[in-house]
C-alpha cells in the first residue's frame, strides 16, 4: 500500500503560511480587528489597516496596532476612513491597492454596540447601528471585490449561465467579523441583532456570487469577548452571561486570531459561504 | 506565542479512527505533520500500516489497531492500547464511516431493520463509543482533551437513498454540541468537521470533475474538495488555536450548503 498523492497538497502548516500576502484589515484598532492584523502579520502578512468611524480615539489606537505590526518586520500602511460612507471605502481600497499592491486578504471588524429597548431607539441611531456595522461591511466587500474580480474573468453568473470553465483562479479571501447574535435574538439589541443577521447573510450570498472566480468569503461569528461593550462596565448582575457560557467565561481576541488566519490562508480554499461560531459553547447551552 | 506555533501539536497522542484512506488518512497526516504521535484505526490493516509508516517517515511514532467501530468492546481496546504504547490520549478525532451503508441502494420500503441499525452503528454509534472510552483517560490526565466528530452535508440535507447516512450524521452533529456541554467542565473541547463534496483519492479526480460538470450550478467554486483540504481544519480544532471553540459544526464544501436557494446559482438581474 502507499500513500496517495495530491498534486495541490500542501503540508498542514505550511498551507497557513501568509509570506508575500496583502491584508486589509478594516477596524484593526482595537478587539478582535487587532488582534487578527497582528496575528496576520505573524504568519507573514503586509498590512493595510483602516479604522471603521475616523474619530480621534479610533486613529490613535489604529496608530498604535500599526506600529506593533512593524515591530514584527511586516509593513503596515494607515488609513482613517469612514468605511460606513460607500465613497470613502472606494477611495480607501483604491489608495491601498496602489500603496501596498493587490489586497489578497480583507478582513472586516467594525463592532458598534447599542444597548437599548427597540422603542426608543431614534432613526439617527438605527441607521448608525445598521451604518458602522453592515454597510461599513458591504461596502470594503463591494471595492476589495472590484479589485480582486478585475484580476479575474468578469461577471461569474454569466459565466455559470454559459456553463463555461472558469479562467484564471485567484485566492482572494475576504473574512466578515460578526456576532452570535446575528443568529440569535436579545433584548434590547434589535438593531445590532438586525446588522449582525445582515453582515452572515451578506457573507453568504457574495461566497456564492464570487465562488467561481476563487474569491472566499467567510464570517466568524463572535460570542461574549472580554472588553465587549455589549457586556457592560460594569456588567449588570442580573445579566452575567458568564454564567451561561459553558466555558464560565468569556473569550479573548486572540483566540479569535487563529481562525482568521487559517481563513486567510490557502489551508481554507474549500471553505466559503460559512459562519464559523467562535464562543466558548454559547450557543449550544441547553 | 506566535500564532502559527499555537497550531503545533508536538507531545500531543492522537488517535484517529478510518485512518486508512480519504479524509480520515489525509488528517491522521496532518496532525503527524503538526507534531502529534497518531494510533491509526481501521478495519482494514494493510491501509493503516501504510497511514502509519508514513507518520513514521516524518519522525513522529505511529501505531496501528485494527478496529471495527460498531463493537464498543472493540472501541475500548482502541483506547487501551493507544495508552498501553503512549500512556497518554489528548485527541480522539472519529472519521470512520460508510457513506454508501448497507440496503442503501434499495427502494425506502425495502430497507431493512438490520441496514438501519448498521449504518447508524458505523456512523453514529462509533463516535459514541469512541467518546466514551476516550474521554475517562482524558478525564483522568487532567490536562484536558479534544474530541473531534467527522459528520457529513449530507447529514444537513434530505437525500433520497441515503436518508439512514444522512440521519446518522445529523446525529452526530447534535451528539458533538452535547459533548460540548458534558465535557466542557474537564476542559475537553468537542467539535464536528463536516465535509460535502469532497474526493476521497486523486485517482477519482477525473470521475469528480465529470460529476461537477453534470451539475454546475449546485456547485459555487466549480470543482470537489481534495481530501488533503480536511488536514488543516483538522489541526486546528485539535491545537489550542481554537482554545474558545466548542460544541460547533465546521462546514467545509465549496459554499454549497451556503447556497443551495437556486439550483442555477444566480439570481436574473432585475433593476428594483
Amino acid at each position: 500500500m502507499t500513500i496517495p498523492e495530491w498534486p495541490n497538497a500542501k503540508r498542514s502548516l505550511d498551507a497557513y503560511d501568509l509570506t508575500g500576502k496583502r491584508a486589509l484589515v478594516v477596524g484593526a484598532a482595537t478587539g478582535a480587528g487587532r488582534a487578527i492584523a497582528l496575528a496576520l502579520a505573524e504568519a507573514g502578512a503586509d498590512l493595510a489597516l483602516c479604522t471603521v468611524t475616523a474619530d480621534g480615539d479610533e486613529v490613535m489606537a489604529l496608530r498604535k496596532t500599526a506600529r506593533e505590526a512593524r515591530e514584527l518586520g511586516r509593513t503596515a500602511i494607515e488609513k482613517a476612513t469612514d468605511a460606513s460612507s460607500g465613497q470613502g471605502a472606494q477611495v480607501m481600497v483604491r489608495q491601498v491597492t496602489k500603496e501596498l499592491g493587490p489586497i489578497d486578504v480583507l478582513v472586516n471588524a467594525p463592532d458598534f454596540f447599542l444597548g437599548k429597548p427597540a422603542t426608543k431607539v431614534s432613526d439617527a441611531e438605527w441607521a448608525k447601528v445598521i451604518g458602522l456595522n453592515l454597510s461599513a461591511t458591504f461596502f470594503t466587500c463591494r471595492a476589495v471585490g472590484r479589485e480582486m474580480l478585475r484580476k479575474g474573468t468578469g461577471d461569474p453568473s454569466a459565466r455559470l449561465r454559459a456553463g463555461k470553465e472558469q479562467g484564471t483562479r485567484l485566492s482572494g479571501r475576504i473574512i466578515n467579523i460578526a456576532s452570535v447574535l446575528g443568529e440569535r435574538g436579545l433584548t434590547n439589541a434589535a438593531a445590532y441583532c438586525a446588522a449582525q443577521g445582515g453582515i452572515l447573510n451578506l457573507t453568504r450570498a457574495l461566497a456564492q456570487e464570487w465562488a467561481a472566480d476563487g474569491i472566499t468569503v467567510n464570517a466568524i461569528a463572535l460570542g461574549w469577548m472580554e472588553g465587549s461593550p455589549a457586556l457592560g462596565d460594569p456588567m449588570p448582575e442580573a445579566i452575567d452571561p458568564v454564567r451561561f457560557i459553558p466555558m464560565k467565561r468569556a473569550g479573548n481576541a486572540d483566540e479569535v486570531a487563529p481562525l482568521a488566519v487559517y481563513l486567510a490562508s490557502d489551508a481554507s480554499a474549500y471553505v466559503t459561504g460559512q459562519v464559523l461560531v467562535i464562543d466558548g459553547g454559547l450557543t449550544v447551552h441547553p | 506565542m506566535l500564532v502559527l506555533e499555537r497550531l503545533r501539536l508536538d507531545g500531543k497522542v492522537a488517535i484517529v479512527t478510518g485512518a486508512g484512506r480519504g479524509l480520515g488518512q489525509q488528517m491522521a497526516l496532518a496532525l503527524a505533520e503538526a507534531g502529534a504521535d497518531v494510533v491509526c484505526a481501521a478495519r482494514t490493516e494493510k491501509q493503516i500500516e501504510a497511514t502509519a509508516e508514513a507518520i513514521r517517515a516524518m519522525g513522529r511514532r505511529a501505531i496501528v489497531v485494527p478496529t471495527d467501530v460498531r463493537d464498543s468492546s472493540k472501541c475500548d481496546a482502541l483506547i487501551q492500547a493507544c495508552l498501553d504504547e503512549f500512556g497518554q490520549i489528548d485527541i480522539m478525532l472519529s472519521n470512520a464511516g460508510i457513506g454508501d451503508a448497507r440496503g442503501m441502494d434499495r427502494e425506502f420500503w425495502d430497507v431493512t431493520d438490520e441496514d438501519w441499525r448498521d449504518t447508524i452503528d458505523v456512523n453514529l454509534s462509533s463516535a459514541f463509543y469512541c467518546a466514551r472510552a476516550a474521554s475517562k483517560p482524558m478525564i483522568e490526565q487532567g490536562k484536558g482533551g479534544i474530541i473531534i466528530n467527522v459528520a457529513s452535508g449530507e447529514g444537513l440535507r434530505g437525500s433520497p437513498n441515503r436518508f439512514a447516512y444522512g440521519a446518522a450524521k445529523a446525529g452526530l452533529v447534535a451528539f458533538t454540541k452535547s459533548l460540548a456541554v458534558i465535557l466542557q467542565r474537564y476542559d475537553i473541547r468537542a467539535n464536528c468537521i463536516i465535509p460535502d463534496y469532497v474526493v476521497q483519492q486523486p485517482d477519482q479526480n477525473e470521475e469528480a470533475d465529470a460529476y461537477v460538470k453534470a451539475r454546475v450550478g449546485y456547485f459555487p467554486m466549480q470543482r470537489l474538495g481534495e481530501a488533503w483540504e480536511l488536514g488543516p481544519l483538522a489541526v486546528y480544532l485539535a491545537s489550542d488555536a481554537s482554545s474558545y471553540v466548542t460544541g460547533q459544526g465546521f462546514i467545509i464544501d465549496g459554499g454549497g450548503l451556503a447556497g443551495g436557494a437556486a439550483p442555477v446559482g444566480f439570481a436574473p438581474e432585475v433593476n428594483g
